[in-house]
């Protein structure tokens, strides 16, 4: 059973995470987006999506630039 | 059913459909070559009823029992994170840091495999439909997950999402069972890069909405979002290239 278990959530987190760094990142943007969001003032909680995008493209970019880093001292 | 809810919901389903199924495909076609057909179809049928009672009953109960902001909320954060997994590889991919996709290559490395484990043709082939059920059943629980969060917005998104998938399914299957061959002509790695925005786009989109964000024009901003996304990868792209040295890549491979 608890083979079974750990095949059933080895599959999930593989279909959502491949870099643990980036999956968390977007999870910290997620609840930041949440906490402004609910901070009160109506203009910046009409706003928050654009706060998220703006977050998750700066994430996927610093997370890209630090795997060709990586890259590039592997093969260095 | 509407235009705005075919193209938001049938769309991408079918975009993402289309991937695993030539995927799935593959490793099919493997099997039945080597082996005979008769066990990896009933492996490929048995796969198709367990994804179908998954949508059956967890799309269903998701859609009927848990309330819209916070299904806005869950789907928005699954689909950025299953979004951001294919974006990110797809964008190495491009940028020569991991291989390129190669259906030829699994293809052959499978039926490499299955030759050696020889076959019985006077016995049921279990390991044939085994290896059916299985490569179906993975890359079938991707496409289950895509209709399930594209259809989480009613009744109407999850028919249109389910007749994506299922269109994509038809025309995949059609295709390789007229070719007999890895479908290599599709633009596998291309699709994922899109598929990847898309399904990325559509994630912030719906966690905003959850959150109470107003998105100008509503489905309109979409258009906008993705455009962003995919100007940031092309932007990544750009970036790698220019920090690997020129034939250094295929080194650098699985990062």
């Amino acid at each position: 059973m608890s083979s079974v278990m750990r095949a059933i959530w080895d599959n999930t987190y593989g279909l959502l995470v491949d870099d643990g760094q980036l999956a968390v990142g977007a999870i910290v943007a997620l609840a930041i987006t949440w906490v402004i969001a609910h901070s009160g003032a109506d203009i910046i909680s009409e706003n928050s999506g654009w706060v998220l995008l703006g977050l998750v493209l700066a994430l996927v970019l610093a997370n890209l630039y630090r795997a060709g880093r990586n890259a590039r001292r592997r093969i260095g | 059913m509407d235009l705005a809810t075919i193209a938001i919901a049938a769309t991408p389903a079918f975009l993402a459909s289309a991937v695993e199924f030539v995927e799935a495909t593959t490793i099919v076609l493997a099997v039945g070559i080597t082996r005979g057909w008769r066990a990896p179809l009933v492996g490929s049928a048995l796969s198709a009823l367990t994804l179908a009672l998954i949508v059956g009953t967890l799309g269903v109960a998701i859609v009927t029992v848990v309330p819209e902001h916070l299904l806005l909320g869950i789907v928005g954060t699954l689909l950025l994170l299953f979004g951001l997994r294919w974006l990110r590889k797809a964008v190495l991919r491009f940028a020569g840091i991991v291989a390129l996709h190669d259906e030829e290559e699994i293809y052959r490395r499978e039926v490499a495999e299955l030759r050696a484990q020889g076959v019985a043709r006077d016995r049921w082939d279990w390991i044939g439909m085994i290896v059916a059920y299985k490569a179906v059943l993975l890359e079938g629980t991707e496409v289950a997950f895509i209709v399930i969060a594209f259809g989480a917005k009613g009744v109407g998104a999850m028919n249109a999402a389910i007749l994506g998938a299922i269109a994509a399914g038809i025309i995949v299957i059609a295709v390789a069972a007229v070719l007999r061959s890895p479908l290599t002509a599709v633009p596998e790695n291309l699709l994922k890069f899109g598929v990847g925005a898309m399904l990325s786009t559509f994630g912030v989109f719906w966690f905003g909405e959850g959150v109470g964000a107003e998105w100008p024009g509503d489905a309109a901003s979409i258009p906008l979002i993705l455009g962003s996304f995919l100007l940031a990868s092309w932007l990544a792209v750009r970036l790698l290239n220019g920090l690997l040295p020129e034939g250094a890549r295929v080194e650098a491979r699985n990062v």
